[in-house]
């Protein structure tokens, strides 16, 4: 059994032969290579040859073809700062002045670094084949919504005027659906959809439940019938009273963060595959003893109803520590 | 004379009827302290029993912080009320890290609970912060941070505020990242798992029984 198979084992809740690990490794491949996040983040094949050392160094089951929260902002013209030593940083909001009559939805193959992330895919897919999982990427409506127009106007924009709300979240809906299908074309064998502010310690969950969860059901239902394997929702925080509604957006893997019970999340999804949820922090200040422990204190709670993956309840952060990494690896082949 | 109604409409971050019920308090000839003391700060006080760690979310807290912020601007047009402050906190977005809103949250919380904040603004490099604190000599600092790389700048303000002699400066911390870790993980006196969190950690600092 490949790594791609044992996943997607997971995801139909097949007996496992072991557990699949997934490092949620997405800017510290390139702190691997001693290459600046500035670098990688704008170069296509840079970044696909920093996940595949990543791939090589660690072991583990996937690797991301994926830059950072700014790539569907900056095609549509928001400009970001860009340092070596961090993710990029919107400093001039696409939608600050307000939201075009006619918003366009980029094109993948032409617009900002859009078209390096193809490129990434691309690479990504021809080196590891069926093998390995190639996981791609789009921003959530909500997600996106707030890197189009700034936190606090996106936000305000939802209670103050939601008919013009709602529109602004179909035209992220369109987006990620264009380059979300663009990206399985180029060989990514599932999405993540990104969400983090569609979290709860955001947004009210009935806010999410009326304006998030139709686009994200919307968006769901166009990568499957693009060919994706498994939708994957990345939802940061305490997530647990949005949960129920996950099955209705079409959710195969839910990504669990490390304030969310394990038990209480697979009691309120036993039918969805999860993944997580060992704090991101823990794999910078930490020590490999202890996420160790953790890793086979998930795996012993998830051995009977399987449907998991191992993995960091969010991004594992650049400057995390290599042996912290390679324990939750190595957890895996001790225990899962 | 009955606040409720402006208290329900504070707390429901309804910025309109707050106004509305403000200015007929104020026709009223109810005086502008006493709207704050039992209007304003009554809405944040429920508010905050209202927002325990599971139910806290940041839309609700800036939609209450407009209207508080509306409510204060019909209030004292001019200038900021003369009330006696429970002390003066530093607040920093660290350099390394761009996002602010969890410390406007922050800050609109604990400047309506009475406390002055100076606000050394994002990306702020250590030095500027530890200069801030030295000249205001304020009952604790705050520093937040959604990404992990402001780790290490959050780990040394501690040292950096020993080598001035400000060793007596309480140091907080607080926002998704920072949260996620202990205070003696970021060498810090304090970790706030949200706005209000940090607001009683600071009452009891000062000894204020809410």
């Amino acid at each position: 059994m490949n790594s791609l198979e044992r996943i997607l084992g997971a995801v139909h809740f097949h007996p496992p032969q072991r557990v699949p690990v997934i490092a949620q490794v997405f800017g510290h491949a390139a702190v691997l290579e001693k290459i600046g996040l500035d670098a990688y983040l704008r170069n296509g094949e840079l970044l696909a040859r920093c996940q595949l050392r990543a791939l090589e160094h660690y072991g583990y089951d996937a690797v991301f073809a994926l830059m950072d929260v700014g790539v569907e902002t900056e095609a549509l013209g928001s400009v970001l700062s860009y340092s070596p030593f961090r993710y990029p940083a919107v400093t001039s909001y696409a939608f600050a002045k307000g939201i075009p009559e006619i918003p366009v939805v980029p094109d993948p193959d032409h617009a900002g670094r859009m078209p390096e992330l193809l490129k990434t895919a691309k690479i990504l897919r021809k080196e590891v084949g069926n093998q390995i999982l190639v996981v791609g990427c789009v921003l959530g409506p909500m997600t996106l919504a707030i890197q189009l127009m700034g936190p606090e106007s996106a936000l305000f924009l939802g209670v103050d005027d939601p008919e013009k709300f709602s529109l602004l979240l179909d035209f992220a809906a369109d987006v990620a659906i264009r380059f979300g299908v663009r990206q399985l074309e180029a060989g990514v064998h599932l999405l993540m959809i990104f969400e983090p502010s569609a979290s709860p310690d955001v947004i009210p969950p009935a806010l999410y439940r009326e304006f998030v969860l139709p686009r994200q059901q919307r968006i769901f239902r166009a990568f499957k019938q693009a060919g994706s394997l498994a939708n994957w929702l990345h939802t940061a925080g305490p997530v647990l009273r949005i949960l129920p509604y996950y099955p209705q957006a079409g959710v195969d893997i839910a990504n669990i963060d490390y304030c969310v019970d394990p038990a209480e999340a697979m009691r309120i999804l036993p039918t969805t595959c999860l993944n997580g949820n060992i704090r991101p922090t823990s794999f910078v200040v930490s020590d490999p003893e202890t996420i160790a422990a953790e890793s086979a204190h998930l795996l012993k709670l998830f051995e009977k109803p399987g449907g998991f993956i191992l993995s960091s309840g969010c991004e594992i952060p650049p400057e995390s520590k290599p042996e912290n990494i390679a324990a939750m690896v190595g957890a895996i082949r001790k225990g899962g | 004379m009955n606040l409720e109604p402006l208290i329900e409409a504070l707390m429901e971050g309804h910025r309109e009827r707050a106004l509305k019920e403000t200015k007929s308090l104020l026709q009223q000839r109810v005086e502008r302290s006493h709207i704050v003391v039992k209007g304003v700060e009554a809405a944040m006080e429920r508010l905050e029993a209202k927002c325990t760690i599971e139910q806290f979310n940041l839309l609700e807290i800036m939609l209450s912080g407009r209207a508080v912020t509306a409510v204060m601007k019909e209030l004292y047009p001019q200038e900021a009320p003369l009330r006696k402050t429970k002390g003066t906190v530093v607040l920093a977005t660290l350099e390394g890290d761009v996002h602010d809103l969890g410390k406007n949250i922050f800050k609109m919380v604990i400047t309506t609970s009475g406390y002055r904040v100076m606000d050394c603004g994002k990306d702020c490099p250590l030095e500027f912060l530890v200069e801030a604190v030295s000249r205001e000599n304020p009952l604790a600092a705050g520093v937040s941070g959604l990404i992990s790389n402001v780790v290490p700048a959050v780990r040394a303000v501690r040292s950096a505020f020993h080598e001035r002699g400000l060793s007596n400066v309480r140091i907080m911390a607080g926002g998704a990242v920072l949260k996620q870790m202990s205070p003696e993980e970021l060498c810090v006196d304090f970790v706030a798992q949200n706005s209000f969190d940090g607001l009683k950690y600071l009452d009891g600092i000062t000894g204020e029984r809410r």
